[in-house]
């Protein structure tokens, strides 16, 4: 199983670079702008080369030689930083908030749904995306709504892409989970009978019996596996359809076969939790089976920050605008970014509103909420890193975006000012070394009423 | 109780309780006079009226305004902040805020409220309130949500967080009715299969109310005409709570504040006020307004939009981030506003992405979160700029406030200190004990019916 996934991770990585070999062949050098490289500080009229999708030098302008028939591009007075990676968002789950049939957003008829995968509802159409991607937002996370415990397996998209395939980067690349008050089957906001998982501890008990459910399932799947090789080993070929496997197949069970990866610690588990006892109660959980956790929110966290530290796991914040509580001081949430940094936690913000995660239609202002940790004391740099190569790392993509080195994927943005400050206006982003066009649907009814 | 949790109890208790004696100790020293001379001193002066001025002086006297510019002649007694490295602006203001109103936003019982008054729900110790205060903003208009085609009375606050209700009352300010057409009214009464399900019975549910106004006007006008005739038979009519309200825009007493999102929608209102006789003051969202903004601006309707929410519902698909730029560039009034508990807290940044989706000069930009808003609110006479004889209302930042990086330092609301982001504790000056949590983000119009609107 583990290399059957393997070699479909890999099928899936060579369509997307084959896809990406379709583009026409260019050579793009900016040359003269201000690189933000991420990962190697800030170079003063540098010059960035890309060549078929890729990063192929980067570097002072004097020492990066330009190759003969490349593009130039002149960015004196630019800012040139690596694509933002969004860590949370539903693109291609929603398009209208408030228009159901446009909704695949979660499945909440049962809470422990990890055979959800967002890849098959993935709209790679919407209009969110080229909104989003005007603003210099090149990848994100899309992750299913926080109804459910377990709400299903998040994919890994760049904001480009003639199809589905193409912009799919990674397909299950985290496990989406929650815990706290909004999971308990209350009846909801619309009434309706209250049912198990009620409370905290129906929640916890459920995900403990989904994980101990899913280790036996597990035990048996390999047991199954182990006999049928057997079975079919030495044995003449006819004598084998009369084996156990054919008298016995084993049934698989789609839910278990999910939960999987995340029990051998392959994959990361994503755990939207806003309270700090919360985040004692899952994590205890988590430690138990040794998941491989992002913590995600920890908005009122502030009593327990050291704790968070000694966990040793990166925490996306978001929304860092969601609401101190009654009594707290007006920027408590405001500084967890700069708390949790000091403290050697590898931190990632979010875009979202308060009012929670379901907010894709603002992922274009992922760069302001960077900043706005940026005022309440986190550093320029780490700031920078949270919205882009500590995300590309958290979900399994450190390797080929998230700064400006050479052999990443050439997903660039040039923007005239600092990319933080919502007076900055981003006036070219190139994906896989390709200047999207600038355009949304947004940018059309502009021009439209502007004649 | 678990031993662990009671041990974050008794934690979260001691924090409160140093909170609350943090917060009483500074009381204590607010509760001194305020001194009757302020000087800011070297800052950059956002004026909001006149430009900016680098290295100026702004004097307050007995909480107004008592000179601007380069110098002023401030007496020698003045206390003097030294405002070297920070801008100094009008308090910011929001033309359109739920906030402190519990869950009391819509009387969604019936199309045509008027007679609701926001007052009755204002609850003045809602934490919205403080938080709103840290990030500038000293005025609010607390309207009623948009349920109703007719909704309620505004009240417009000045945000004296830790003063009692009636204190936190803009003194004398104009009255404001809440209007709204489109979806919301659509879906409330839709749903339950009433009047109106439709765009076609929103409109025709407003002027029915209009009819019934002036019916009851004729009835009141016959019977006063009788009685300065000295009629001793003539009976007063019955007085009717709701169709004074509506007889009170008819006879333009009340500023109507209208939420609604469409092109066609902005057209159908001016139609109506111009048939019954009313002006609208502003647009709310307003979202499409850059459609039509040049039949609109002749009618001196003012809007009050979001920068850059879309999407959130079927009328808010066509919103783009420089609608209020291209309005502003077709001579409507644009103002920005929170809608939202979230959003009011950094209009500043609102104000800042004009700069980014339009080309707002940064005097346009700060306009549309002071100026603009309290001429739509009614109040421009008095607060919204740095001009002499208006309210002392400023706000002292540490960087230029249109960017992502300021933080307000100091808020006063009319020559008083209320908030002082260096000071310890809460740094809301004159609050003691407890906040309120009324929930919710403070929105009617968030697109999934928080506020069951």
């Amino acid at each position: 199983m583990k290399k059957l996934f393997a070699v479909a991770l890999l099928l899936l990585a060579g369509t997307a670079l084959l896809r990406a070999a379709d583009a026409p062949k260019k050579v793009i050098a900016i040359v003269g702008g201000r690189l933000l490289t991420v990962s190697h500080g800030i170079i003063e009229n540098g010059a960035l080369v890309m060549v078929d999708g890729k990063i192929a030098a980067v570097g002072a302008a004097s020492e990066v030689s330009v190759p003969n028939g490349a593009e130039i591009v002149d960015a004196h007075g630019f800012t040139v930083y690596p694509g933002l990676i969004d860590p949370e968002t539903n693109f291609g789950l929603t398009e209208v908030q408030a228009d159901v049939n446009s909704n695949d957003l979660a499945e909440p008829s049962d809470e422990i749904m990890p055979h959800m995968h967002v890849a098959d509802a993935f709209h790679a159409e919407t209009e969110l995306i080229p909104v989003a991607r005007l603003n210099g937002i090149t990848n994100a996370v899309v992750a299913p709504a926080t109804n459910d415990s377990i709400a299903g397996q998040d994919i890994f998209i760049q904001l480009a892409g003639a199809d589905r395939d193409q912009m799919i980067l990674g397909r299950d690349v985290a496990l989406a989970m929650n815990f706290g008050a909004e999971q308990r089957r209350r009846g909801g906001r619309a009434g309706g009978h209250a049912e198990y998982p009620s409370t905290r501890m129906g929640l916890i008990t459920q995900l403990r019996q989904a994980f101990l459910d899913a280790q036996d399932y597990m035990a048996q799947r390999d047991e199954a596996d182990k006999k049928a090789q057997k079975a079919d080993k030495p044995e003449k070929a006819e004598k084998s359809d009369k084996s156990d496997k054919a008298d016995n197949p084993f049934k698989r069970d789609l839910k278990m076969e999910a939960l999987i990866p995340y029990l051998k610690g392959e994959r990361p588990v994503v755990i939207g939790v806003y309270e700090g006892y919360d985040i004692e109660t899952i994590m205890a959980l988590a430690q138990d089976f040794h998941l491989k956790v992002i913590l995600n929110h920890v908005t009122h966290s502030q009593e327990i920050l050291d704790k968070i530290a000694a966990y040793k796991v990166p925490v996306i914040i978001g929304p860092i605008y969601d609401f101190p509580l009654a009594n707290e001081r007006y920027d408590a949430v405001f500084t967890l970014p700069a708390e949790l940094a000091r403290r050697g936690v590898k931190v990632a913000i979010s875009s979202a509103d308060a009012g929670g995660p379901v907010s894709s239609h603002s992922s274009r202002n992922l760069p302001y909420a960077a900043g706005f940790a940026v005022a309440y004391g986190l550093p320029y740099d780490e700031a920078f890193k949270a919205i882009t190569l500590n995300v590309a790392e958290m979900f399994g993509f450190g390797d080929k975006l998230g700064s400006l080195d050479v052999g990443k994927m050439a997903n660039v943005v040039l923007a005239n000012g600092d990319p933080l400050d919502v007076r900055t206006d981003v006036k070219q982003v190139y994906i896989q070394g390709v200047a999207v066009p600038m355009v949304s649907r947004q940018t059309k009814l502009r021009d439209e009423f502007s004649k | 109780m678990h031993p662990f949790q009671k041990a974050r109890t008794a934690m979260r208790m001691a924090w409160l309780a140093a909170g609350t004696a943090v917060a009483l100790c500074a009381a204590t020293s607010a509760q001194q006079a305020q001194p009757q001379d302020i000087v800011f001193k070297n800052a950059t002066v956002m004026t909001a009226s006149h430009g900016t001025i680098e290295h100026g002086s702004v004097w307050v006297h007995a909480g107004k305004i008592a000179g601007v510019g380069d110098t002023v002649n401030a007496p020698a007694s003045a206390t003097v902040v030294d405002a070297t490295g920070q801008w100094l602006t009008p308090g910011i203001i929001d033309p359109h805020s739920h906030s402190a109103l519990d869950s009391d936003v819509n009387e969604a019982t019936s199309p045509v409220t008027p007679s609701m008054h926001m007052i009755d729900a204002f609850d003045n110790r809602d934490k919205a309130l403080y938080q709103a205060l840290a990030g500038g903003v000293t005025t609010e208009l607390l309207l009623h949500g948009s349920a109703n085609m007719i909704g309620g009375q505004a009240v417009v606050i000045k945000n004296k967080f830790g003063l009692d209700r009636d204190a936190m009352l803009f003194p004398n300010a104009p009255g404001s009715i809440k209007f709204a057409s489109g979806e919301n009214p659509k879906r409330v009464y839709g749903s339950r299969d009433q009047l109106p399900s439709t765009r076609m019975g929103n409109f025709e549910v407003m002027r029915q109310a209009f009819e019934d106004a002036k019916a009851y006007m004729a009835t009141w006008d016959a019977y006063n005409a009788k009685a300065a005739k000295g009629d001793k038979d003539a009976t007063a009519p019955k007085r009717d709570l709701k169709l004074e309200a509506l007889a009170d825009v008819l006879r333009g007493k009340l500023y109507v504040q209208i939420h609604c999102y469409r092109a066609d929608e902005f057209l159908t209102e001016e139609a109506i006020a111009h048939e019954y006789g009313y002006k609208i003051r502003a647009f709310h969202h307003a979202l499409e307004m850059y459609k039509v903004a040049d039949k609109i601006a002749p009618e001196q309707t003012a809007i009050a939009t979001f920068t850059d929410w879309w999407g959130f519902k079927d009328e808010a698909w066509d919103a783009i981030p420089w609608n209020a730029v291209m309005s502003m560039r077709k001579g409507v009034r644009v103002a920005l506003k929170s809608d939202s508990n979230d959003h009011i807290r950094r209009l500043n940044q609102e104000a800042g992405k004009m700069v980014h989706y339009g080309g707002a000069t940064e005097d346009e930009a700060i306009r549309m979160v002071t100026l603009n808003p309290a001429w739509i609110i009614g109040v421009d006479d008095r607060t919204g700029s740095i001009d002499v004889g208006k309210d002392a209302d400023l706000v002292l930042w540490n960087l230029d406030p249109l960017s992502t990086y300021a933080r307000a330092q100091k808020v006063y609301i009319d020559g008083d200190l209320f908030f002082d982001a260096t000071a310890p504790g809460l740094g809301a000056t004159h609050f003691t004990g407890a906040m309120h949590d009324a929930g919710g983000f403070g929105s009617d119009d968030d697109g999934n019916g928080e506020d069951g609107q």
